[in-house]
């Protein structure tokens, strides 16, 4: 009995039975059918590289182009509204005449909150930018995260106090500077 | 395969940022290896040339998401055998395959006479051309094959082995009658 193509493909990539590998240490045969197997492969890999025949590139940039271009069309889009939104909310914080601090707390809390998310559905994480665009929403996740450190000290102790609100406003403040990077980038750059 | 596949760093850098330069620098350096492999894969030239064109799209997109962890080469070619083998799929041609497998006990006496490597690679089914050449020329394992092609690692080490069988007769027809 010889070794099946199965047992010479298993022996040479290691797998090979004890019972094959020594049986193709007595047999002159299966040594013989051992070898041509590792031609045949060298002759595979020897084989002529085929070329494409035709240059694809010119398709696959056009191709490119276009979904870049559609891209640009619907950040423009949502960069305009984003900027519409925040008009709103500028206009509309100015316009709460002298709350006490409870309700002035529960608005900015309410305009951050607003921002979270349009800023969360951005996903900036994923988007290219420049060198300068990414130094300056480091800069301003860094004083919002410094910002967030001092809220979250005063904690409830401090709830309804000027202080807690005037944090929360430079909060809101530093997101609509962050917002402001991302739309002016989405408008002109298109990314 | 003797081409260069070495990309420098700061061009793969260049086209992470969308470089349109750079993106054609790396087609041009990994286009013939792609479509090498797609045609050896594929049933038809057009076929290669649209996995070359879909494999080049998909590292596009697809650019950032390399860490530089392995050659670059091997993550284009894991996206090209991907869509060479999706290709196959599609066209649903796994039964006919093996319909025609089963059927090709002996080769046929044309063939018989005698044929070189090239014709004999084209004999083989599908399934088994693709297994024998992304195993033994690319250096796929068994276990990669099996995913890419969403099957067993035995069905991959059995199409390898149908693969050889299949070879070893349409090259050498009277050893194999032995």
């Amino acid at each position: 009995m010889h070794c099946t193509i199965e047992d010479l493909v298993a022996l040479r990539d290691g797998e090979g039975s004890v019972w094959a590998r020594r049986h193709v240490g007595e047999c002159a045969d299966c040594q013989a059918e051992r070898e041509r197997l590792y031609q045949r492969v060298a002759q595979l890999k020897a084989l002529p590289t085929l070329r494409p025949p035709r240059d694809r590139w010119h398709a696959i940039r056009d191709t490119v182009v276009a979904e870049r271009s559609r891209k640009r069309r619907r950040w423009m889009r949502s960069g305009l509204a984003v900027a519409a939104a925040l008009g709103g909310l500028m206009i509309v914080i100015p316009m709460v005449q002298s709350p006490t601090h409870a309700q002035e707390l529960a608005i900015v809390k309410d305009s951050s909150a607003q921002l979270e998310t349009v800023l969360r559905d951005y996903d900036s994480d994923s988007r290219v930018m420049s060198g300068r665009e990414a130094d300056l929403t480091a800069q301003l996740e860094d004083q919002i995260a410094v910002l967030d450190g001092q809220l979250s000290q005063l904690g409830e102790s401090a709830r309804a106090d000027a202080q807690l609100v005037d944090l929360w406003r430079q909060r809101v403040d530093l997101m609509q500077q962050l917002m402001q990077v991302h739309v002016t980038r989405a408008k002109y750059v298109g990314l | 395969m003797t081409l260069s596949l070495s990309v420098p760093d700061i061009l793969v850098a260049r086209a992470k940022t969308g470089d349109l330069e750079a993106l054609e620098a790396l087609y041009r350096a990994f286009e013939t290896p792609v479509y090498n492999l797609a045609r050896r894969i594929c049933r038809t030239p057009e076929d290669a040339e649209d996995v070359l064109q879909e494999t080049f799209l998909e590292v596009v997109k697809s650019i950032g998401q390399y860490r530089g962890e392995g050659h670059l080469w091997g993550w284009v070619r894991q996206i090209a055998s991907s869509k060479a083998l999706m290709r196959l799929r599609a066209e649903k041609l796994r039964m006919t395959d093996e319909l025609v497998d089963e059927a090709a006990g002996a080769p046929p006496p044309s063939v018989a006479a005698g044929i070189d490597l090239e014709r004999a690679l084209e004999q083989l089914s599908t399934m088994s051309r693709a297994v024998v050449w992304l195993h033994d020329v690319e250096g796929f394992t068994h276990e990669e094959i099996a995913e890419q092609m969403g099957r067993t690692v035995s069905f991959s080490k059995s199409q390898l082995a149908r693969a050889h069988a299949r070879l070893r007769r349409l090259l050498s027809p009277a050893a194999a009658g032995s």
